[in-house]
C-alpha cells in the first residue's frame, strides 16, 4: 500500500533530482506541541522549513473544537474564513485546550487541580485516576481525553504535511518538556498512535535547540575555520506549560548534554495569577457559582483581557485593564510591571531553583557558560530575561535563533539524522548525547527511594545496585520502580511493579538481589532484576521488565500494594561498605 | 537463558560475587568492571596517551562517540558506548583520573600475580579495582 502511494508522489513531482525524491518519503517530521501552540517542520532536502497552516501561521493554537458531529483542531482553526475560530469561541466551553498540562496525570495532581479554572469541564475523583474531561456541546458535556484531544489535533497536523509534501507521513519526533514523566510519555505515543504517527524519538525541548545551536556552530566553524573549543551553552525554555533548563557542551558537532532541569510551570501559571490578583473571588467564580454558561463567558472574557495585559508588560512599564465579564461583574484596573512581578514572584524563584540545580549538576560556573539561550513564548518577560542572564552572568542572549521555532527547528533536524539523512554540505553531521532529566531506582528500606540511574547520566546508560531481604526466609520480594527528584518513594512516579519470587531461604540481609536498569539509545527503559546470592538449582531465572508497565498512570497503586503487602515484600539496599 | 548461566558461573567464581550479575546485557555493569570484562583500560578505549590533556580527551570522546554511539551512522549497539563514555566520565574528572591511575599502578603491580592464578586455575577470577587491595 505505502510502497504506491509513493510512486504517486513520485510521479506528480516531475522535477528535482530522483535520489531526493527516493529518500524523501520516510523522513521523520519534527512537531512541537505547545501547551499553547504547536508547530511543525520538516527537513526539505536542504534545509528545515517550518510549514504554515491556511491562515499562514507557524505557531498554530493548540485546542480541538468540539461542535454537534464535527471536530475541528487549532491547525486549521475552523477551516474558512467565515468559520474561523475567534479566541472567544475557543474560551466559549466547547474547545479543549491546554492538554499538554494534562495529559496522564491524575486527578491528585494539583496541575490537573489548578486546571480546573479552565473554561471547558475537568472533574477530578480526588482517587489517583485520570480526570473527567468534557466540552460543552450543545449544552451538554461530551467526555474525551487529553490523549483523543491530541490526537485528533495531530491527525489535522499530519494532513497538513502530506498535504504540504504530497506524499504520507509516517514517522515523526517531537519534542516534550523534560519534566515529563515516561507515563506522560507513552502518553504522547498513545496519541501519536492514534494519529497514525511512529515517534522514532521524544526529544526534551531545550535539547532539541542545543541540536540547532550544535548545527550553528558546525556551519561557523566551517565558514571562518572556527576553533573547534568546546562551547558551553545554557539553554532556558519557558513556554505557556512548562519551563526547562539545559547546560550542553558543543563542539565538532557533537552535542553532549551536561545536564537538564525542569518544571511545570509556564504561562498558564502567570495567567492564573494574573486572573486571581485582577479578580479576587476569581476562585468562586470557576466554581459553579450561576449558570454555566454565563460563567465560562466570565471566566473567558477575564482571560482574554489578562492575557492582553500580559503581553502589553512586556514593553510597557503599565497597563490598563477594563473588563467587562457580564452580570455586573466589572475589572478596572492599572497594572504596573512591579505588581505583575510581584504576584509571579514564586514563578520566578522557580525558576531561578531550576537553573542553579542545572549549573550544579554540570558541576559548572557561570563563567564557564558561552551562550545563554532564551526560547519559548514567556522567554520575553522583561522578568525572566533578565532573571536568567543576571544568574548566568551575561549581558545579552544568544540572538542567532528565533526564540518560538528553534525547538520545532531541532526536532525536524532530529528526524532527518535519525531517518539516516546526509547532506554533502555535513549540516546533518551531527550527534546529540542525550542524559536522563530525572532519577530512576526502586523503593527501598521502607518507604524510601534508591536511584540506580541517577539524573543526568548519558543515555545509553546501564547501572545495576544490589539489594536484600528484610525478613528471615523472604521467599517474595517487590520491585517497584520509581522516577523522580523525591527521597521517598511515594514522592516519585511509579512506572511499574513486579515481584521476584522463589527467593532460597535465608535469614534476612543475607540475599543478594541485584536490580540492574537499561536505558538504550531509543529511550526505552528495562529493568532486570533476579537472586545473585545464593546460587544453586533452585535460584529462580532472571526477569527483564520493561518500564512503564503501567497502562494507566494510577496514583494509588503504591498505596494499595503498601496496604496489601506492608512490608512483608520489601528490600533494602545492601550496605555500602561490603560493596564500595 | 544460557547467557544467564554464563554470567553467573563467572560471578561465583570471582571474589566478590553479585556485582556483574545478571542477563548478558548486565554482565559489564561498572566502570571499573569493564576493563576487566574487555581488558582495555580507559586510555585505550579512548585511544588516549597516559599523559593526554583533558582537552584531548573530550576531542577523543567526541571523535569516538560519533563512530560507535547508536545514533551515529555506522553506530553500533549500546555496549561500545556506555563504555566509551565511562572512560570518558573517568579521565575527565581529575580527582576520578588521579584515583584511576592509582589503582592502574596498583593492579600493574599484582598483575603478574593474577595471572599466574588465572592460567592454574579452572575459574576465571573477575575483580573490580576498587575491591583489590594490593597493599
Amino acid at each position: 500500500m505505502a510502497e504506491q502511494f509513493y510512486t504517486v508522489a513520485s510521479d506528480s513531482e516531475t522535477t528535482g533530482d530522483d535520489k531526493a525524491q527516493q529518500s524523501f518519503p520516510d523522513v521523520a517530521i519534527g512537531i512541537d506541541i505547545g501547551t499553547s501552540r504547536c508547530s511543525v517542520a520538516i527537513w526539505n532536502g536542504h534545509q528545515v522549513e517550518l510549514l504554515k497552516n491556511t491562515r499562514s501561521q507557524k505557531g498554530m493554537r493548540s485546542y480541538v473544537m468540539f461542535k454537534d458531529d464535527t471536530l475541528s483542531a487549532g491547525v486549521t482553526g475552523g477551516a474558512t474564513k467565515e468559520h474561523a475560530h475567534e479566541e472567544r469561541d475557543i474560551l466559549s466551553g466547547s474547545a479543549i485546550f491546554n492538554m499538554k498540562r494534562l495529559i496522564g496525570r491524575m486527578d491528585t495532581d494539583e496541575v490537573v487541580q489548578a486546571s480546573k479554572t479552565l473554561p471547558f469541564l475537568v472533574q477530578t475523583l480526588g482517587i489517583g485516576v485520570r480526570p473527567f474531561i468534557a466540552a460543552l456541546v450543545n449544552n451538554m458535556w461530551r467526555s474525551t481525553t487529553p490523549e483523543e484531544v491530541l490526537a485528533i489535533f495531530l491527525l489535522e497536523l499530519k494532513a497538513l504535511v502530506e498535504m504540504h509534501l504530497k506524499h504520507p507521513v509516517r514517522n515523526a519526533v517531537l519534542t516534550i518538556p523534560v519534566a515529563f514523566s515516561r507515563f506522560q510519555q507513552t502518553r504522547i505515543e498513545r496519541a501519536c498512535a492514534m494519529a497514525g504517527l511512529h515517534v522514532l524519538r521524544l526529544m526534551p525541548e531545550p535539547t532539541a535547540v542545543a541540536l540547532l545551536y550544535a548545527q550553528q556552530q558546525q556551519q561557523l566553524m566551517q565558514d571562518n575555520m572556527g576553533s573547534g573549543i568546546e562551547k558551553i551553552a545554557l539553554i532556558f525554555n519557558i513556554g505557556a506549560g512548562y519551563c526547562d533548563v539545559a547546560v550542553s557542551a558543543t563542539a565538532g558537532g557533537v552535542s553532549q548534554i551536561r545536564a537538564l532541569a525542569g518544571c511545570t510551570v509556564g504561562g498558564e501559571d502567570i495567567l492564573q495569577n494574573v486572573m486571581r490578583h485582577l479578580l479576587p473571588d476569581y476562585d468562586s467564580l470557576c466554581d459553579n457559582a450561576g449558570p454555566t454558561t454565563d460563567r465560562i463567558k466570565s471566566m473567558g472574557l477575564l482571560r482574554m483581557a489578562t492575557q492582553d495585559a500580559i503581553h502589553k508588560l512586556a514593553s510597557q512599564e503599565s497597563t490598563e485593564i477594563n473588563a467587562d465579564l457580564g452580570n455586573g461583574l466589572k475589572v478596572s484596573k492599572l497594572l504596573s510591571r512591579a505588581e505583575f512581578e510581584q504576584v509571579n514572584q514564586a514563578i520566578f524563584e522557580k525558576c531561578e531553583r531550576i537553573i542553579k540545580q542545572c549549573l550544579s549538576d554540570a558541576k559548572l560556573t557561570p563563567e564557564d557558560i558561552n551562550d545563554v539561550i532564551l526560547v519559548g513564548g514567556c522567554s520575553r518577560i522583561p522578568k525572566i530575561r533578565s532573571l536568567v542572564l543576571g544568574l548566568c552572568k551575561k549581558g545579552d542572549s544568544y540572538g542567532s535563533i528565533d526564540d518560538l521555532e528553534a525547538a520545532v527547528s531541532g526536532a525536524a533536524l532530529e528526524g532527518a539524522i535519525a531517518s539516516g539523512v546526509t547532506d554533502p554540505s555535513g549540516s546533518l553531521d551531527l550527534l546529540t548525547i542525550q542524559a536522563t532529566p530525572m532519577n530512576l531506582g526502586i523503593r527501598a528500606d521502607g518507604d524510601g527511594f534508591a536511584a540506580i540511574i541517577p539524573r543526568n547520566t548519558a543515555v545509553p546508560a546501564r547501572r545495576d545496585m544490589l539489594f536484600t531481604t528484610t525478613q528471615d526466609n523472604q521467599a517474595e520480594a517487590l520491585i517497584a520502580v520509581y522516577e523522580g527528584e523525591g527521597e521517598q518513594a511515594e514522592e516519585n512516579h511509579l512506572l511499574g511493579y513486579f515481584k521476584i519470587t522463589g527467593i532460597p531461604p535465608a535469614p534476612k540481609g543475607a540475599v543478594e538481589i541485584s536490580v540492574c536498569m537499561d536505558i538504550d539509545a531509543g529511550n526505552v527503559l528495562r529493568v532486570f532484576a533476579g537472586v545473585v546470592k545464593p546460587q544453586g538449582e533452585a535460584t529462580p531465572p532472571f526477569m527483564e521488565v520493561r518500564m512503564p508497565t503501567l497502562d494507566d498512570g494510577h496514583g494509588w497503586c503504591g498505596q494499595a500494594l503498601a496496604k496489601m503487602y506492608g512490608s512483608k515484600l520489601d528490600l533494602a539496599v545492601l550496605p555500602k561498605k561490603l560493596h564500595p | 537463558m544460557a547467557t544467564f548461566a554464563t554470567s553467573r558461573a563467572a560471578v561465583m567464581g570471582s571474589a566478590r560475587p553479585g556485582r556483574v550479575a545478571g542477563p548478558r546485557r548486565c554482565v559489564v555493569t561498572r566502570a571499573s568492571a569493564m576493563m576487566a570484562a574487555t581488558g582495555r583500560t580507559h586510555y585505550e578505549v579512548l585511544g588516549a596517551g597516559a599523559g593526554a590533556s583533558r582537552v584531548e580527551i573530550k576531542a577523543a570522546y567526541r571523535r569516538l562517540a560519533r563512530k560507535v554511539h547508536p545514533d551515529a551512522a555506522g553506530g553500533g549497539g549500546d555496549e561500545g558506548f556506555i563504555q566509551l563514555h565511562a572512560a570518558y566520565a573517568t579521565l575527565a574528572d581529575p580527582d576520578e583520573r588521579a584515583r584511576y591511575d592509582r589503582d592502574v599502578a596498583c593492579r600493574a603491580a599484582g598483575m603478574m600475580m593474577r595471572r599466574a592464578a588465572a592460567t592454574s586455575g579452572p575459574a576465571f577470577r573477575r575483580r573490580t579495582w576498587e575491591t583489590d587491595k594490593c597493599w
